[in-house]
């Protein structure tokens, strides 16, 4: 049995020495083809979410810097799970099975060990040093194709936005720090009244550069060029699970220990919501590639769970956990389809997917569910996700958010149609199957099932959820 | 009733979808047995519904046939079926359509196993919007009946054949409109639209009711203050309102319904825009009594400009199907006008004129489509004589047309009297007008296509045209049968209904 302080980070250990393992295997390897090498760390990964299933909520650890509470561990989980799919997609494709393979591994694994971290951080300094650890190797990766200029110029603008709102960020919080004098969030939560300018403004600031990690309008302008550029497998991945984690740290600082007062959040939240949700689905609107498509939809969908936090409450902040989960399994899956196609026909626009109904019956069916699915249409994950939180918004009064938030889905709706459109009225270009890899169908098979498990029996994850968000407030 | 315990409700509902599941998985490649399939599933439904129908105890009144089970128990969801007089006669009008479009759509052969995978899974929505009594479950129904739709149109459907000319030609390049795509996108986003206001009407009531429960029994006691019941009833108004085309929203119905193939605007005219009608007078006026007796005024104007635009814009068409799909628009203000006149006769005819105008404009649909898919056009001005080289088709589309002007004998002349009877019993007597101008207008263009189409001059190039084939007559005997017989025995429908308007009446205006 692990002493008391290491109990409670038993799987950033964990994660720790599959970093490590990671590290010397790749002094030892040679050649072109180092598949094995991401199958081990896969196999890591999957030893550690295997492990993250049995652990049980342990006491705080050193000073009450490092909680491994409810929700700690459901955003464990849920990192660990959509890493991997993550991890499973790109197996044995470049670049994650390429002579770079230890390199891209090792950054995408340390990012992880950052968002374990922040999922437990309680203290703000603990959360800001997380923070940087999961963000800086996310640059790097987002750069990672480092041949293609456009990549160069989506890791630079990646970087520097990013930079920005941590200088945001860390201003913020030595504001808080000034005003709660402490950097524990629990007393940070007992300080805070709207009577103290300075704490308001200080997690203001901090908001703006959480909203960035998480992609808010206006803080998503490193989205688009970002997920263009990048290799689909690791833009599923990006696409999901910093998002979650910022959430998880919006939760921390905003909600833990508020009780009512986190009643304060909700005219800001409710209006960066509203900001995020048009424009995410107006500049979806007109795209022709389906990555671009997918990351400003991406963005409309931080706004449907700012929605649910808006709604200041604990159903709110369940309904964004199981929003998250959803989210996980219907665009991870989305990206991996597009992932597939790319990989036969090399272009990742709208116009590649004409007529695949006819060509990959299937392919195009599980295209069809994740795209329902973010579209919020009955029996697949999606719509109930967008459905609590619209149901934990009207419980908390915001009608108002509820019908901007539902109209804006038919916009969804337009452009996910579109997409449908070619898959199943047009036809195709050119005949024939496209073929997939192993390790990528099964990934695209995992995500089908989340999406359709979810979508018709979401009870259990609602209720988890449920019970992970109530001791928040 | 005792004989008959099995979940009633439940078989008619899911039978369409389990044939669907069937096609999909059993029949593939087996045109013969995807439509074998399609009958008999279907035709469960419509005997089971005539079954409750005959069954229905109209001493006892009220919501029957009741089904329960609890599915999310902390939020109150739960699935929980019934009919009252009101749903029963709707639902035997699914049933109808439905059996009658599979056969009238039995020549569809591109891709037809997901055709009617898609149709029927269609259909169980429809049936699942009239059985729910839970909102949320309704909700759920509504959105699987609404989208089916898109593919169903897009797919299979048909584009105009006139392109558009001078300031439409800039739109139509732009957007593609006349097309079966723009059609077929258009609904699908109008009818989402509608749905989004439903989705905050409904939430308001589980938020107000504080009962924790979307249980629409556990609504009907709850008491809502006069604020929420104005805004509520209105967001149900015009969220259903769009799916019963009320104008100005109506603009997707033409498009849809002349672009979609046969069975679809069968279904969808025949009765979608009832779902979006049944909605406003079950949810809207049997939930916020006070709400819809404030605002019947507005419900009924616009239901006023709905039947005077609509049947003008039938006149000026050229397309048939753009013809019947105007019409629809027109009568459905019928509909919407009854109801908003608050009367006993005013309801019924509204429920009665449901159910007539679903029968009507599904064997028109029915017509045309055969009408179309033999000459290859739906051009009014390019047909002629028809009623020499199809006399069965002529004789059943004159029929259809002098129910829809209301002639006596025919179902249409019960609901347009009952409708009038109410308006002018109601409180705003100048509503009579615009109803009796509509139907004016409505004999001058049914009439007309009818002339053009069937009895006038033969044209050469039509000389080799069949009359309907085997299936075909089937769905063609059947709703002509419906027609005449219901206007013959109005009875048979408005006593069962009387049973639920009456109650539904005393909510709102008192006893």
């Amino acid at each position: 049995m692990l002493p008391a302080p290491l109990a409670a980070g038993v799987l950033e250990l964990a994660l720790g020495a599959v970093l490590l393992l990671v590290f010397v295997l790749n002094l030892f390897a040679r050649g072109e083809d180092r598949r094995w090498l991401a199958g081990t760390a896969l196999g890591g990964v999957l030893v550690v979410g295997a492990l993250s299933l049995v652990v049980t909520p342990a006491p705080a650890g050193p000073g009450g810097m490092f909680v491994q509470d409810g929700l700690a561990i459901f955003a464990k989980r849920l990192f660990l799970g959509a890493t991997v799919i993550g991890l499973l997609a790109g197996l044995g494709a470049r670049p994650a099975s390429g002579r770079r393979a230890g390199e891209y591994h090792l950054l995408l694994l340390t990012s992880l060990l950052g968002m374990l971290v922040l999922a437990s951080a309680r203290d703000l300094i603990l959360l800001f040093v997380a923070f940087e650890v999961m963000s800086i190797p996310l640059y790097v990766l987002a750069g990672f194709l480092k041949r293609d200029a456009t990549a160069v110029e989506a890791s630079l603008k990646f970087f520097l936005v990013g930079s920005v709102s941590s200088a945001v960020l860390a201003y913020g919080l030595s504001f808080v720090y000034g005003a709660a004098r402490s950097t524990d969030l629990a007393k940070v939560a007992q300080a805070f009244s709207t009577a103290e300018p300075l704490l308001l403004l200080g997690l203001l600031a901090a908001l703006a550069g959480f909203a960035f990690k998480i992609a808010a309008f206006p803080f998503h302008m490193w989205v688009p060029d970002t997920y263009e550029a990048a290799s689909t497998p690791f833009v599923a991945w990006l696409s999901v699970t910093p998002k979650a984690a910022g959430f998880v740290v919006l939760f921390r600082v905003y909600f833990e220990g508020m009780g009512e007062r986190a009643d304060a959040w909700m005219p800001i939240a409710a209006g960066l919501a509203t900001v995020t949700i048009v424009a995410g689905n107006l500049m979806a609107l007109p795209q022709q590639n389906t990555k671009r498509l997918l990351a400003y939809s991406g963005v409309a969908h931080i706004g449907y769970m700012l929605v649910g936090f808006a709604a200041a409450s604990a159903a709110g902040t369940a309904m964004i956990l199981f929003y998250l989960v959803a989210y996980v399994f219907s665009n991870m899956g989305a990206f991996l389809v597009v992932e597939a196609v790319a990989r036969a026909e090399g272009s990742e626009a709208t116009a590649a997917l004409r007529g695949l109904a006819q060509r990959s019956p299937l392919l195009a069916l599980a295209m069809l569910l994740f795209l329902l699915s973010l579209g919020g249409i009955p029996f697949v994950a999606g719509f109930w996700a967008k459905l609590y939180v619209f149901w934990a918004a009207a419980a908390a009064g915001l009608y108002w958010l509820v019908l901007v938030g539902a109209v804006l889905t038919v916009v969804a709706l337009f452009y996910y149609l579109l997409v449908a459109k070619r898959m199943y009225i047009e036809a195709p270009e050119r005949p024939g199957r496209i073929q997939l890899s192993a390790p990528l169908a099964l990934a695209l098979v995992l995500c089908a099932l989340g999406v359709v498990a979810l979508g018709v029996y979401p009870k259990p994850v609602v209720m988890a959820a449920l019970r992970v968000a109530t001791p928040l407030f | 009733m005792d004989a008959l315990r099995l979940p009633v409700l439940s078989v008619i509902t899911w039978s369409p979808f389990v044939g669907a599941l069937l096609i999909m998985f059993t029949a593939r490649h087996r045109p013969r047995a995807v439509r074998l399939i399609a009958a008999v599933t279907t035709g469960v439904s419509l005997l089971l519904s005539l079954g409750i129908y005959v069954a229905y105890d109209r001493e006892g009144a009220g919501f029957q046939f009741y089904e329960k089970v609890a599915l999310v128990p902390p939020l109150g969801i739960s699935y929980e079926l019934g009919v009252d007089g009101i749903s029963l006669l709707l639902v035997l009008l699914t049933a109808i359509i439905i059996f009658a479009g599979v056969f009238a759509s039995w020549t569809v052969k591109v891709r037809s196993q997901e055709f009617y995978a898609l149709l029927l899974a269609l259909v169980t929505g429809v049936f699942g919007v009239f059985v729910s009594l839970d909102l949320f479950v309704l909700f759920l129904f509504y959105e699987l009946a609404v989208l089916p739709m898109y593919l169903l149109i897009g797919i299979w459907g048909s584009s105009g054949e006139i392109r558009p000319r001078g300031i439409f030609a800039w739109a139509y390049r732009e957007t593609g409109v006349g097309t079966k795509e723009y059609a077929a996108m258009k609904l699908t986003l109008y009818l989402l639209f509608g749905s989004a206001f439903i989705l905050v009407g409904i939430f308001a009531l589980w938020v107000h009711a504080g009962a924790g429960s979307f249980s629409y029994l556990d609504m009907e006691t709850a008491v809502f203050a006069p604020g929420v019941q104005r805004w509520v009833f209105l967001a149900f108004y015009v969220g259903f309102g769009v799916l019963a085309g009320i104008w100005p929203l109506h603009t997707w119905s033409p498009d849809g319904h002349a672009s979609a193939p046969t069975a679809v605007s069968m279904l969808h005219a025949g009765v979608l825009m009832k779902l979006g009608a049944y909605g406003i007078v079950r949810v809207g006026m049997g939930l916020l009594p006070e709400g819809a007796a404030e605002l019947v005024w507005l419900v009924g104007t616009i239901a006023c400009v709905n039947i005077v635009y609509g049947a003008l814009s039938a006149m000026a068409q050229t397309d048939l199907k753009y013809v019947i799909a105007y019409s629809s628009v027109s009568h459905m203000g019928l509909v919407l006008l009854a109801a908003a006149t608050l009367t006993e006769a005013g309801l019924n005819g509204s429920v009665f004129q449901m159910f007539a105008h679903g029968i009507m404009t599904g064997l028109f649909f029915a017509l045309v489509g055969l009408v179309y898919e033999k000459a290859h056009s739906r051009e009014i001005g390019r047909m002629g004589g028809f009623g020499r080289v199809m006399p069965g088709v002529a004789t059943a589309f004159t029929v259809g047309g002098l129910s829809s002007l209301g002639l006596p004998a025919t179902s249409g002349f019960v609901a347009e009297l009952l409708t009038f009877m109410g308006a002018w019993r109601s409180e705003h007597r100048w509503w009579l007008f615009p109803a009796v101008v509509g139907t004016f207008l409505t004999a001058v263009y049914v009439l007309r296509v009818t002339k053009q189409i069937f009895w006038g001059p033969e044209s050469p190039h039509f000389r080799h045209l069949e009359d309907a084939r085997g299936p075909e007559w089937v769905a063609l005997v059947l709703l002509v049968f419906v027609l005449v017989l219901f206007g013959m025995a109005p009875g048979l429908a408005l006593g069962p209904v009387d049973t639920a308007t009456v109650p539904l009446l005393a909510r709102i205006v008192g006893p």
